[in-house]
């Protein structure tokens, strides 16, 4: 039938990879516990330490939404262990093609937070080179970035290389065409791509169910792409799943898809408005998986952390955000005439006229008011 | 008469339109349970079923492609694509399918699919949210399109769509959603001005400025602030885009002899180059001077931030009015 | 310093918001984006982050009560540095963010203004007013049967002509295809404005000179409008002025033989019917001269790049009219002899005087002649006629002690003064010309010479 019955996965169904539960303690799990043996406290701690500051730029970015400082946010609350762990697995030889709300990862990679807020901000399309840091621009249309990731990999398959590319998509995503297209070509070329899907449940109000009638993961081994399903509320299966991915990909193995289930704690964007679709229920069923509480209940049992640490992380999330209040609303708005630039490599006649024509007329007032007009605007 | 948002208009159309024919089907992302992004299609679901308002999976070309297998089957599907800046996963299906199967088939297979379009810019969004695709569309025979700019005749036209046989592509103007106007909502469909019709909105002695959607109020309030200065303008709201209906436009140009058309859209092919040489072919003897355009830029469309210099404002509009009048302008000494 | 906290805009086009309660009271502490209250919309109930770190000094609206967004809610005494949050929260904003953006700007109940613009934009336009007066007020409802009429047709070139010319196509009925207003047409009427159709009378400009008041009233000054033949004279003579590089020259002759020759030709029957004067010697003259000097028969054509020389004389003579000074030319001149010539420069003469001159006569010149020798004048420096390459201008004939056959004696002497467009005549050319014209004028059997 027609009808979507709305399938909201609320528990973590069997054949869900895990090494950390959701009260901090610890699960066997064969195959992933090999590929995160070196994993020590400190780095644990470390990875705590991510996820804490990108929640932390996650909640200060929507404070300055909420203050008019931001055009919107697309929040990351809850999705922080998918992006903090699998970003933890990639060398900086790696490509990422990254969604609208991998502002986590695009952080953690090294990305200036200034430049990160400048895109929600609407001062510019993008807030880092992407060849500074084989990192691409956010991407907006659903599902587009996952055949750019496939090409690439093609191409470091022609350059002989043995790094990979990383292609995040949603749940979404999945039932967009570009999606299936690019795991076709994975296949057929082999590409050593990495899709790093975070099934959080929710496109703006459509439930997972409404998507696939089956796990996500579930698509990819039929088109001969290797996949495995893993909690993506834990740090340390994310780390290790994409360190399965990735180890694959650098030793000719070609593509993989993950999928981390997760949830998305926030709205879809700082405007939506969640309890028109969904249930309190649901809220608090994953609240109580949280990935950053169940990694300081781990620590805390292991005695490594304690409250003058808490207090050094809380710290350093603090400052981030300070750092990226600061940036963001100092940021100044772009000059006028650059509305023209970069269209082109190439010089472009009609262009040209058109700048030439805006600049005349910018100059023909009476008062240069800088990049805010006055008066009526309709 | 009621007083209505554009969105609230839209939502009384559709609802309207799917209390008169039972085989009109609404299909879109988010427009069930949440009633849509923008609430046009709030509270549908809950009175028509979910087997009318159907959520769909995200996948656009598939929107338009199980739409074209419904009206095969008999049903008048009306598509909502969530945003401009998505259609395109879609174009292939409505240029390729949606657009010629009518003569493909010798008139045998009609599509009487209506697809509605949030469109143009205005609202402070990041990328792919403020397209002004129209052209494309307009380009592609087979189609109708229509672009609306208030809410009665949103209200009107939409439901003359939805009734219309050909395939519609229906524009309305996302960042005047909230603007209110008078609604009759028990118009008499088979009175009501013809969906393919422009309209004068404002007479006026001087020039004729025609434009469209999101533009109109802008022109309106640009026809206010140039009566000020004592220059008299006669705005037309296009209404149709495709097919242009150059009647008023002419009997307006040959009082006038002065036109201006301005869109959101680029320069280079689009409605003002159409429009411009139509005129120019149908009234060239009673022209004073060159149509002008204006229009945005041949960019993509730039960062919010800078998206007020792209976009006509009134001032930008009254320039091309001082130009096509002789008046000291922007550009005066530059052109021909 | 005071900061005060407006209830900002919460999404989905909501104009405002109700407050369901607040997490702070007057006097508390607050940090930045610390939740300090809950407001409701019509779709949810919302927190709101503290845009400053400070004192709560006040809570202007209790909960259960509905504001409109923009309404002071809170205010916080915060540190005179102000903190990053200093300009946290914009007061004009008003925008209603969606969920994809700022939102679209709210309309404004402002009336609708243009900015001000650096150049000056007076009031004195040129606002072509065919028909009705503008109307200031607009009407926003659509529009039932219009007054005003269409405009008079024609082409742009022609509108432009026209416009050059001060004419108004309102006053002229066009002779083209359904109507259409023609250059010929436009011409015309600048020839005899009587011959538009128009509405309003037009005196004859050379004439409309107002009458001076009666003493005691004596108006100090004359006002005349400028139209019609004026009109288009003063056009044209300006354009030709400051489009064509003028350069005068002037040779005085010795014309006694000539007026013999004249003399001669008048006692004979062929030439009874016709009037020979030193004008129809000159215009022969002129031809001649043209033939060995063809650039003072070309044309300046800008827009081909093309200097384009004709290979006829389309001779024409100024000629006053009651209504002015037009200049009918006298078409393949250069084939007419002194029969010719003298009977073509009577008829033209005469046509002129009675204010007949058709267009067709006044259009295609290639060269002028102008006769100030009539009014007593010796020479001049006269202005071409638009779009002609040499005026010829001739000086009256005055007995004058000269050079003749190595002693002073009392000849007959005129100057010529030879006007030219140097962009077209070199000094050289000019001057070989007007010799030429000279040597026919002092002595006609030069003309076997030249020809």
């Amino acid at each position: 039938m027609l009808d979507a019955s709305a399938i909201s996965g609320a528990s973590p169904q069997p054949g869900i990879h895990q090494l950390i539960a959701a009260d901090g303690t610890s699960v066997a799990d064969e195959e992933l516990a090999p590929l995160v043996a070196d994993v020590d406290d400190d780095q644990l701690l470390q990875l705590y330490s991510d996820m804490v500051t990108i929640r932390r730029i996650d909640v200060e970015a929507t404070a300055l939404q909420r203050q008019g400082q931001l055009a919107l946010w697309p929040p990351m609350l809850g999705q922080e262990a998918s992006q903090a762990g699998s970003l933890h697995a990639l060398t900086m030889d790696d490509f990422i093609f990254p969604t609208y709300r991998e502002n986590g990862v695009a952080y953690l990679r090294g990305a200036d937070l200034a430049g990160i807020m400048s895109t929600w901000r609407g001062s510019a399309n993008t807030g880092w080179d992407p060849h500074k840091f084989n990192m691409a621009t956010p991407q907006i249309i659903i599902g587009a970035q996952t055949l750019h990731a496939t090409g690439y990999a093609m191409g470091l398959v022609l350059d002989g290389k043995e790094a990979l590319s990383i292609a995040y998509l949603g749940d979404g995503a999945s039932s967009q065409g570009d999606v299936h297209e690019s795991m076709v070509f994975a296949a057929s070329f082999q590409a050593p791509v990495i899709f790093f899907c975070q099934n959080n449940h929710w496109a703006i109000s459509e439930p997972v169910g409404l998507q696939a009638h089956a796990p996500i993961a579930g698509r990819a081994p039929g088109y001969g792409i290797p996949s495995m399903r893993v909690d993506g509320n834990d740090v340390l299966a994310v780390l290790a799943a994409t360190r399965w991915a990735a180890n694959r990909a650098r030793s000719g193995g070609g593509p993989s898809f993950i999928e981390a289930v997760t949830y998305r704690m926030g709205a879809h964007t700082t405007a939506d408005d969640p309890t028109r679709y969904r249930g309190v229920t649901e809220l608090e069923e994953w609240g109580a998986r949280d990935p950053i509480a169940r990694v300081r209940a781990f620590l805390q049992g292991r005695g490594r952390l304690d409250e003058a640490a808490e207090a050094g992380v809380a710290a350093r999330a603090d400052t981030m955000a300070a750092e990226l209040r600061n940036g963001c609303i100092n940021m100044p708005d772009p000059a006028p005439m650059t509305v023209f630039d970069n269209v082109y490599t190439t010089e472009h006649a009609i262009l040209d006229r058109q700048r030439d024509h805006y600049e005349r007329y910018l100059a023909a007032f009476a008062t240069t008011e800088g990049t805010t007009l006055e008066g009526s605007r309709s | 008469m009621s007083r209505l948002t554009l969105t609230q208009a839209i939502n009384a159309g559709l609802r309207k339109a799917m209390e008169d024919d039972p085989k009109v089907v609404l299909m879109g992302e988010d427009i069930g349970t949440l009633g849509g992004v923008f609430r046009v299609t709030d509270g549908l679901m809950k009175d028509f079923g979910s087997h009318r308002v159907i959520d769909t999976p995200l996948a656009e070309s598939a929107i338009i492609g199980t739409a074209v297998g419904l009206a095969y089957r008999g049903f008048r599907p009306v598509c909502e694509i969530q945003f401009d800046g998505f259609i395109y996963p879609g174009f292939d299906q409505i240029v390729s399918q949606v657009a010629k199967l009518h003569m493909r088939t010798h008139g045998q297979v009609r599509m009487p699919l209506t697809i509605r379009v949030p469109f143009g810019g205005g609202i402070g969004s990041p990328e792919h949210h403020s397209e002004s695709p129209e052209a494309y569309f307009v380009h592609t025979s087979g189609l109708r399109v229509i672009s609306v700019s208030n809410p009665q005749d949103a209200y009107t036209m939409l439901r003359q769509a939805i009734a219309c046989d050909d395939p519609v592509l229906f524009f309305e103007p996302k960042r005047r959603y909230h603007t209110k106007g008078e609604v009759d909502l028990d118009a008499d469909l088979s009175r009501a001005p013809a969906m393919g019709a422009s309209r004068v909105v404002s007479a006026g002695t001087d020039v004729t400025l025609v434009t469209y959607g999101p533009l109109v109020s802008t022109a309106l309030d640009a026809a206010k602030a140039a009566a000020d200065d004592g220059i008299s303008l006669e705005v037309i709201d296009l209404r149709s885009l495709s097919p242009l209906d150059y009647g008023p436009i002419e009997d307006s140009v040959r009082r006038t002899g002065r036109l201006v058309i301005t869109h959101e859209a680029s320069e280079t092919l689009g409605l003002g180059a159409e429009i411009a040489a139509g005129i120019t072919e149908r009234c060239f003897n009673y022209l004073e001077a060159a149509p002008v355009r204006v229009t945005g830029f041949d960019i993509p469309y730039p960062p919010s931030k800078l998206e007020k210099h792209h976009l006509p404002d009134l001032d930008r509009m009254l320039d091309g009015v001082d130009r096509v009048l002789g008046r000291p302008n922007s550009l005066s000494g530059l052109e021909g | 310093m005071i900061q005060e906290f407006k209830l900002p805009d919460l999404g989905e086009g909501l104009t405002e918001s109700e407050i369901v309660s607040w997490h702070v009271a007057v006097g508390d502490t607050v940090q930045l984006n610390q939740v300090i209250g809950e407001v409701e919309t019509a779709k949810a109930v919302v927190e709101l982050p503290s845009p400053y770190a400070g004192i709560v000094t006040a809570i202007t609206h209790e909960p259960g009560t509905t504001v409109e967004v923009g309404e002071v809610i809170i205010a916080f005494e915060v540190p005179a540095e102000g903190g990053p949050a200093a300009e946290a929260v914009d007061p004009a904003q008003k925008r209603v963010p969606t969920l994809v953006g700022y939102g679209a700007d709210p309309e404004s109940s402002k009336r609708p203004a243009r900015r001000a613009r650096a150049f000056a934009a007076t009031s004195t336009t040129t606002m072509p007013q065919p028909a009705a007066e503008a109307a200031p007020a607009v009407v926003a409802a659509p529009v039932e049967a219009r007054v005003q009429a269409d405009r008079p047709r024609s082409t742009p070139p022609v509108r432009k002509l026209a416009r050059d010319m001060g004419i108004d196509l309102a006053e002229l009925v066009g002779t083209g295809e359904r109507g259409l207003i023609t250059r010929d047409d436009v011409l015309s009427f600048a020839g005899d404005p009587s011959q538009g159709a128009g509405v309003a009378a037009t005196a004859p400009s050379a004439s409309a000179v107002g009458t001076p008041a009666g003493a005691g009233n004596a108006a100090r000054e004359v006002r005349t409008p400028i139209k019609g033949v004026r009109k288009f004279t003063a056009a044209a003579v300006a354009k030709s002025a400051f489009t064509a590089p003028h350069v005068t020259e002037f040779l005085t002759v010795d014309v006694t033989a000539g007026m013999e020759f004249l003399a001669k030709l008048r006692a004979k029957r062929e030439f009874s019917d016709v009037k020979l004067t030193p004008l129809t010697l000159a215009a022969r003259a002129v031809c001649l001269g043209i033939a060995r000097q063809p650039s003072l028969n070309s044309r300046w054509d800008e827009g081909a790049n093309e200097i384009v020389t004709m290979n006829y004389v389309n001779l024409g003579i100024a000629a006053a009219t009651p209504r002015g000074l037009v200049v009918p030319n006298i078409k393949d001149a250069q084939l007419l002899g002194m029969h010719g010539l003298a009977a073509a420069v009577g008829e033209l003469a005469t046509v002129a005087r009675s204010g007949k001159t058709q267009p067709a006569d006044l259009a295609g010149g290639t060269f002028s002649i102008t006769n100030i020798g009539v009014f007593g004048i010796d020479a001049g420096t006269p202005i071409l006629n638009s779009g002609e390459a040499g005026i010829l201008a001739l000086g009256a004939v005055r007995n004058t002690p000269w050079e003749h056959q190595g002693g002073i004696a009392l000849r007959q002497v005129m100057t010529l003064s030879l006007s030219f467009d140097h962009r077209l005549v070199d000094g050289e050319q000019g001057s070989r010309f007007l010799a030429d014209v000279g040597a026919v004028m002092s002595d006609p059997a030069m003309a076997l010479a030249l020809s």
